[in-house]
C-alpha cells in the first residue's frame, strides 16, 4: 500500500479522494430543509441558490 | 518626575491640580495632555516598573456564568499597565458602532464617530501606526477592514523618559487609591496604600479614575459603598453593561485566490458586516479574521467537500495543485449586546490585602451574539459565492448548536464597559465628557466608558477618547 503511495502524486492523491465520494451511493444529497433561503419553494429550481449542506454553505449547483 | 514610593513623592512637595489613577493607555495619555497645557498632574500607579506575582495578586477574582480567563492574567498592573502586554492591533471603532442599533436596547453613543475622528493624528503618533484606511465593500454584505498590526506601544518604555523629566507631572510608583471619599458633589480625598502599608490620603482639584475596564468599576463600586453614594451619586448603572469581544474559530474558508483579498504581512485579513446586512438580520457587529492553513488542513478539507461537492472540491484540488495556499482558518470576534446583567460586582466574601473586595464578574453570551456569529459567517460564505472565491465551512460546534469550546480564544481580554458614556443616568455613569452624573470633579477614563464594544480592539478609541478628555480638561481647568 504504501508503495502506491509514494509512487502517486499529490493530485493523485486528491483527486482519488475526490472520486470515491463522487459515487452515488455515498454522495449525501441536500434536502430542503438544508436551505436557508427565502424562498424554499422556488429552492429546487435555482441553481445559484445559497444551501447548507455539511457545514459548507454552497451554490445548490456545486451539489453535483 | 517619578517617584517609588508616596513617601518620597510627599518630600518633594509637589501640589497636583489633577490625580490620576493609574498609568496606562488612558491615565498617560491624560497626564501627558495635561502637562503640556501647564497642568500640574499626579500620577498614581499601584505597581512599580516590572511584573511582580505581589501586585498581579491584586487582580485576583472570580467570574460567575461563562468560562473566563483568570481576572489576574487578563491585565497587568504596573507601569504602563495592560499596554504592556497587548498586541498592538489597532483600529478607531466604526462609525456605525456610535450609532444607536434600532433592533438592540441600550446601543448608542451620547458622542459620535466625528467627535474623536480629530483626535487620530495624534493618537497616530502615540501608537505609532501607519495612515488610516476606509474600509473596501467586497459585496453587499461584507467589507475589507484595515487592521493595523502596530509594533504594540508599551507606555511606560515609550514615555518613561518623558514623564521622568516633566516638570508638572509626577508619576508615583508602588501607590494605589484604595478609597475615594465624595459628598455627592465632589471627591474630597483619595486613601491611599504604598509599598505594602497605608500611606494617608491625597487631595486634588479633579481626579481621573484610569485603572482600567474591571477596576475602574471595582473602586468606583467600593468608594460608593464606603461614601454611602457620595462618589457615584447615580449608580444603578455602576459596574452594569460589562463587554468583551468574545472569539472562536467559526469555521475554514477554500479560496480560489488567496490574493483576492488584501492580506498583512502575516497573511491575515479582516472582514465585517455592512450596516445594511448587520439592520438585514439584525445582528451585531462582527470582524472575521482570515487565517493561512497549513497544507495538510487544505487537503482534508478538500476531502471534506468532496464527500458533498465533488466538482467545486475538483477545482479546488487544481488551484490547490497551482498554489499551496489556498485555504484559511476563519475566526470570529464580534460585538456584544449590552446587557445590564452583564456585570462587575464587589465579592461578598474575598478582599485583597488592603481590603478592598475583589471582583466578582458575572459574563453571558447572549443568543443575539451566536446568531451574529452564524449568520456572519453565512454572510461572508454568501459572498465569497458571488465573487466566485471560494466556498467556507461552517465549524461542527456552531451548526450541530453546541457549547462554546473552552479551548479556543474564547475572548480578546477587552474590558469594556461598567461606567459606561450616556445622557440617561439610570443607564449610564459618566456624560459625554467623561464625568461622573453628578460630581464636578471626578472623571473616568479608559474602555470602561464604552457604550459598545464594536469589533475591533479597544486601545485607538481608548487612546482617542482620552486625548479628547486631555483636550477638554485642559480647557476646563484653570492654572
Amino acid at each position: 500500500m504504501s508503495f502506491f503511495i509514494k509512487k502517486m502524486s499529490r493530485r493523485a492523491i486528491v483527486q482519488a479522494l475526490i472520486a470515491l465520494p463522487a459515487l452515488s451511493l455515498f454522495r449525501k444529497l441536500p434536502d430542503a430543509d438544508a436551505s436557508y433561503a427565502s424562498h424554499p419553494d422556488q429552492s429546487r429550481a435555482d441553481p445559484n441558490e445559497i444551501v447548507e449542506v455539511n457545514g459548507w454553505i454552497l451554490k445548490r449547483s456545486d451539489l453535483a | 518626575m517619578i517617584f517609588d514610593s508616596y513617601e518620597a513623592y510627599r518630600a518633594a512637595s509637589f501640589t497636583p491640580k489633577v490625580c490620576i489613577l493609574g498609568s496606562g493607555p488612558a491615565g498617560t495619555t491624560i497626564a501627558r495632555k495635561l502637562g503640556a497645557a501647564g497642568i500640574p498632574v499626579v500620577v498614581l500607579e499601584a505597581g512599580s516598573r516590572e511584573f511582580s506575582d505581589e501586585s498581579q495578586d491584586f487582580y485576583r477574582g472570580t467570574t460567575v456564568g461563562d468560562f473566563y480567563f483568570d481576572l489576574d492574567i487578563t491585565r497587568l498592573r504596573f507601569m504602563g499597565g495592560s499596554s504592556n502586554h497587548w498586541a498592538g492591533w489597532c483600529r478607531v471603532l466604526d462609525k456605525e458602532d456610535f450609532e444607536p442599533k434600532a433592533w438592540v436596547p441600550d446601543t448608542g453613543w451620547p458622542i459620535r464617530r466625528t467627535d474623536i475622528e480629530p483626535y487620530l493624528p495624534e493618537v497616530r503618533d502615540i501608537l505609532d501606526l501607519p495612515a488610516f484606511r476606509p474600509d473596501m465593500p467586497i459585496s453587499d454584505h461584507i467589507r475589507w477592514v484595515q487592521l493595523i498590526k502596530s509594533p504594540a506601544v508599551r507606555f511606560a518604555e515609550k514615555f518613561g523618559d518623558e514623564l521622568d523629566k516633566a516638570r508638572n507631572i509626577a508619576v508615583v510608583l508602588n501607590t494605589c487609591v484604595t478609597e475615594l471619599a465624595g459628598d455627592g458633589k465632589r471627591v474630597t480625598g483619595a486613601r491611599l496604600w504604598s509599598n505594602g502599608q497605608d500611606a494617608g490620603s491625597i487631595s486634588a482639584d479633579y481626579f481621573i479614575v484610569c485603572t482600567g475596564g474591571l477596576e475602574n468599576s471595582r473602586l468606583l463600586l467600593w468608594s460608593n459603598q464606603r461614601s454611602n453614594g457620595g462618589v457615584v451619586p447615580n449608580a444603578t448603572a455602576l459596574g452594569r453593561y460589562w463587554m468583551e469581544h468574545p472569539t472562536f474559530e467559526g469555521g475554514n474558508a477554500i479560496l480560489a485566490d488567496y490574493n483576492a483579498f488584501e492580506v498583512d504581512a502575516v497573511n491575515e485579513a479582516f472582514f465585517s458586516p455592512t450596516l445594511a446586512a448587520m439592520e438585514r438580520l439584525q445582528i451585531m457587529n462582527f470582524g472575521i479574521r482570515l487565517i493561512e492553513t497549513p497544507y495538510p488542513g487544505v487537503k482534508s478539507l478538500i476531502a471534506d467537500l468532496a464527500c458533498t461537492a465533488p466538482d467545486i472540491a475538483e477545482w479546488m484540488s487544481s488551484k490547490l495543485s497551482q498554489r499551496l495556499r489556498c485555504a484559511a482558518q476563519l475566526y470570529v470576534a464580534w460585538e456584544q449586546a449590552p446587557l445590564a446583567s452583564n456585570q462587575i460586582e464587589l465579592s461578598k466574601t474575598d478582599v485583597d490585602h488592603t481590603g478592598v473586595p475583589r471582583i466578582e464578574l458575572h459574563w453571558k453570551k447572549s443568543e443575539l451574539e451566536r446568531r451574529t456569529l452564524l449568520e456572519g459567517l453565512r454572510l461572508f460564505g454568501t459572498t465569497l459565492i458571488e465573487k466566485n472565491l471560494g466556498r467556507v465551512r461552517i465549524a461542527d460546534w456552531i451548526s450541530n448548536g453546541q457549547d462554546y469550546p473552552t479551548n479556543d480564544e474564547t475572548a480578546g481580554h477587552h474590558h469594556m464597559g461598567g461606567t459606561r458614556m450616556g445622557t440617561d443616568i439610570g443607564k449610564s455613569v459618566v456624560d459625554a465628557n467623561c464625568k461622573v452624573h453628578g460630581m464636578d470633579n471626578l472623571y473616568v477614563g479608559g474602555s470602561s466608558v464604552f457604550c459598545t464594544s464594536g469589533q475591533c480592539n479597544p486601545t485607538t478609541t481608548i487612546t482617542a477618547l482620552s486625548c479628547r478628555l486631555g483636550d477638554h480638561l485642559s480647557k476646563v481647568i484653570t492654572v
